[in-house]
């Protein structure tokens, strides 16, 4: 095999399973030689990037190899004028951020834990942060891909340019796939130009009601903030952080008119936060949802937010130890974290909001727990209404069930 | 008429009956009422073609279905009767990805056009797949919303035809395509079978699929429900149009925007040769002139007025002869109606003429355009180009005149030169008609052997008989009963 092995080690395992082997191919030819030679040895496979998701799903059903893309991490092309980058997808997130910068371009994603997370894995993650609200999520960015099917076949989906419809979208079905469908190799993106200025203004105290009353404000006003955040502090108040970002005079006009607004809603003063004091909000936001040992992802309407705080979530909230939420207010989407105080409390605390919210359409799948509490509730919660669609992509394409099998929705 | 190799299909479904047995029509008219199935020779004339007229093949049926029950029944029964199936929505497709199949059952959704649910307060609408594209924006407009998607052809381009070729439009620069706009969706698969996708709530967890389904050419199912994304209506709007002494200038003015960080809501450049049909179709006052671009940026007043300003400047620097801005919206519509009438405009000037759609990268645009140019007059035949400049997305109309021989053949050739020049830059064969029957041929020089697969790998997991649209998009299709891999290859 062109890349040398190593044996797996404890450190190696994903969610208590410990691979035999651990490759780390330095060229996508020679990970596309350990994907060939796993599938004549019909060894089991996961893929690893930074490890920043590894909780995520339940545990693999069997483990033989890793493949880890950390030296996969070549920019392949960066073309400033189209906008567009493709790069390897052990590229770190802050390495090509790093990268762009030089250009004044970014790629608008900020998940937490940018010099860990690598592009392979946020886009097999689905990973996201506040500036989803202005430019959308992985699958609305990434235009291209190359994948290795699990009998070593390499496939490339989309292109290079950001309209192009030619083909199936290959791009968007591997995007939140966690490696069950193929090693992604390579990944192309749009580009955004980096702002000229950002600002940060933050109303502390609000409650649920509060903040839906302002979102909508916010829309009606037809402001368009790139981040809009509550905080829930352990007490019941929601701290509501918007930031803007932009030309500085369209920033300037767009901060007036929400901090009028705000004292216009609720008579209080925002904070307009500086430099450092706004890097250390949204660096708190980064905290909250990465250092938990538990971590649910919540997804329900925007507006439900009030009904949210006062009946779905009291439980699970009040089962954990320092228990954070963070909700992405236009969006409709956050998460809950903290330490379990005790796992079988926290289950049944799961399942009961897992229920209420889906009496409205949502759904709450947990991204990080302790053995513990895995043991006594589902991590993705009932399928969704496709599972035998899904499960028909993942026969077709990953014949042998060697990817990651057992990982993903439903067992796939 | 050129020869579509398309006519030609040997794949899964093409060995169908000739005509739908009569005992099966009378089942679908059962389900559907007699009224909406339509199997008179005459009547099925309508059915023969889509946007894409040059090719025309006579349904052996047409049902128009009145609901998902309704559309699960047909497919039920022409499974039965082993009938290939071709979903319709408007016809205005310019690929022929409706064009029906010798002995199909044409399923045409315009029946379906009731808007079911509307929730303003979280961002989104739930429609029957037949509506009208600027039919939302219209129902939601008054209350200060709108369905960001535009294409041309809007007013009468149904949502379900939208989803299926992943529209564009002018605006999709800065707000995206259809895909980034559908957050659910309704399907019938080819067993009957209903599968929900997505919805109002973000982030269903498991694949992607309604990713995949969007865009897919009515090769996976048929659509029946849709729930799209409604946006708020932009404080401001600022457009200018702008006239330069070639496309070279406007090709570069478009690119030293673009670098300065603006991301405008549209960028639409036109050539001579589409000026001079937009003005004898619309009459608007523009002066002939080399080039023109037209663009708008949206979004909060301050943030508008600085970048039109500073984009006005960077159009001056890079050798803009002439600015306009409007002074009323009625201005500005007229600039836009002489935009987009642009392609119709264009039978003004030339008996007969095809657009053609390819995509190459933004910065290419002027070295593309005089690489068109030299190909053009090479053949002796002109060329009218007038696109979305802000995304490299040409859609050259090669003007021909169909009653001098040759000039039809040489036309059909030019456009296939500009697809593979779009690939060979980079580019793709379609940014937005879509793929349909008229580009199968060119899927295998963007994309490989191992990439057709594996994308005929996920289609056979929709639909592994291969009943919906058999000959579109992929040109040689695959049973899938067979074993994918390298030995399936051989």
């Amino acid at each position: 095999m062109a890349a040398p092995a190593r044996p797996g080690t404890e450190a190696d395992a994903i969610l208590g399973v410990r691979p035999e082997a651990v490759y780390e191919p330095s060229t996508v030819e020679e990970a596309v030689e350990v994907v060939r030679e796993s599938a004549r040895g019909k060894k089991r496979l996961a893929f690893v990037g930074g490890g920043t998701e590894l909780s995520l799903g339940a545990p693999p059903a069997g483990l033989d190899v890793i493949l880890k893309t950390g030296r996969l991490a070549r920019v392949i092309e960066h073309a400033p004028s189209d906008q567009i980058v493709i790069a390897e997808a052990g590229l770190t997130l802050a390495a090509l951020q790093a990268t762009l910068a030089s250009h004044r371009q970014r790629l608008a994603l900020d998940p937490p834990l940018p010099s860990r997370a690598t592009l392979g894995g946020i886009v097999a993650a689905n990973a996201f942060g506040p500036r989803r609200a202005r430019y959308g999520s992985v699958r609305d960015l990434i235009i291209g891909v190359s994948i290795v099917r699990s009998d070593g076949t390499v496939a490339r989906g989309g292109g290079k340019v950001v309209k192009n419809v030619a083909g199936f979208d290959l791009p968007k079905l591997m995007v939140g796939s966690l490696g069950t469908l193929g090693l992604i190799a390579t990944v192309t993106f749009r580009l955004y130009p980096l702002p000229e200025q950002t600002a940060t203004l933050v109303l502390r105290g609000r409650s649920a009601g509060q903040v839906s009353t302002l979102v909508g404000r916010l829309r009606e006003a037809q402001l368009e903030p790139a981040s809009v955040v509550a905080f829930w502090n352990d007490g019941g108040s929601f701290d509501f952080a918007v930031r803007f970002e932009g030309f500085s005079k369209g920033v300037a006009e767009q901060c007036e008119r929400f901090a009028s607004l705000v004292l216009g809603e609720t008579g209080a003063a925002c904070d307009r936060l500086e430099g450092a004091v706004a890097e250390a909000l949204w660096a708190r936001h980064d905290t909250l949802r990465s250092e938990p040992s538990f971590r649910a992802k919540l997804a329900a309407l925007p507006s439900s937010i009030e009904s949210i705080a006062a009946e779905t979530l009291p439980p699970l909230l009040s089962a954990l130890e320092s228990p954070g939420w963070v909700w992405y207010a236009t969006l409709g989407l956050g998460f809950v974290t903290g330490e379990p105080r005790s796992s079988e409390a926290l289950a049944a605390a799961v399942e009961a909001s897992r229920a209420r919210l889906a009496r409205g359409g949502g759904t709450l799948v947990i991204q990080a727990a302790p053995a513990g509490v895995r043991e006594r509730v589902a991590v993705w919660g009932p399928p969704p209404p496709a599972l035998p669609l899904m499960k028909s992509i993942k026969e077709r394409l990953d014949q042998g069930r060697r990817l990651s099998p057992g990982r993903f929705v439903g067992g796939i | 008429m050129p020869a579509y190799p398309y006519l030609e299909y040997k794949g899964p479904m093409s060995s169908a009956p000739a005509a739908v047995p009569r005992d099966v029509a009378a089942r679908m008219a059962a389900v559907v009422g007699a009224s909406h199935c339509i199997s008179e020779d005459a009547d099925l004339r309508t059915y023969e073609c889509d946007g894409l007229t040059g090719v025309r093949v006579r349904p052996a049926l047409v049902v128009l279905p009145g609901s998902t029950e309704e559309v699960a029944q047909v497919i039920r029964l022409a499974r039965e009767a082993n009938l290939p199936i071709v979903p319709r929505g408007s016809g205005t497709g310019l690929s022929g990805g409706a064009l029906p199949v010798p002995g199909c059952v044409v399923v045409a959704l315009s029946r379906m056009k009731r808007i079911l649910e509307l929730d303003l307060e979280n961002g989104w609408v739930r429609v029957e797949p037949g509506v009208a594209n600027l039919d939302v924006s219209k129902a939601v407009g008054p209350a200060g919303y709108y369905y960001a998607p535009d294409p041309s052809s809007q007013s009468i381009c149904s949502i379900g035809g939208n989803v299926a070729e992943n529209s564009g439009g002018a605006h999709c620069l800065k707000y995206g395509f259809t895909s980034n706009h559908v957050l659910g969706a309704r399907l019938v698969l080819a067993d009957g079978s209903i599968a929900d996708l997505g919805g109002p709530v973000l982030d269903t967890p498991g694949y992607d699929l309604l990713g995949v389904l969007v865009g897919s050419e009515g090769l996976l199912g048929i659509v029946t429900e849709v729930v799209l994304r409604l946006l708020r209506k932009p404080q401001a709007t600022r457009t200018f149009f702008a006239t330069f002494p070639s496309t070279d200038e406007a090709g570069n003015a478009v690119s030293a925007i673009i670098a300065s960080g603006i991301v405008p809501a549209a960028i639409e450049m036109m050539d001579k040769l589409a000026i001079v049909a937009a003005k004898a179709a619309t009459g608007v006052d523009w002066p002939v002139v080399g080039a023109a671009l037209l663009m708008d940026v949206d979004g909060p007043l301050a943030e508008v007025e600085h970048t039109a300003d500073n984009a006005v400047e960077l159009a001056r620097a890079a050798g803009a002869l002439e600015i306009r801005r409007p002074r009323d919206e009625a201005e500005r519509a007229l600039m836009w109606k002489g935009r987009k009438s642009a392609f119709a405009a264009v039978g003004r000037i030339s008996p007969n003429y095809t657009v053609q759609d390819g995509v190459i990268p933004r910065s290419e645009i002027a070295k593309v355009l005089r690489e068109i140019d030299d190909m053009t007059r090479k053949r002796g035949l002109r060329v009218a180009n007038v696109f979305h400049a802000g995304d490299g997305n040409l859609h050259p109309l090669v003007l021909y005149d169909a009653s001098v021989p040759g000039q039809e053949q040489s036309a059909e050739e030019l456009g296939g030169e500009i697809l593979r020049m779009c690939i060979r830059y980079g580019g793709s064969i379609t940014g937005e008609h879509g793929v349909g029957a008229d580009k199968a041929i060119y899927m295998g020089e963007m994309f490989s052997a191992d990439d057709l697969e594996t994308m005929g790998l996920v289609r056979c997991a929709f639909d592994p008989e291969i009943r919906f649209n058999p000959g579109k998009v992929f040109p040689t299709p695959r049973l899938c009963g067979d074993r994918p891999g390298k030995a399936w290859r051989e």
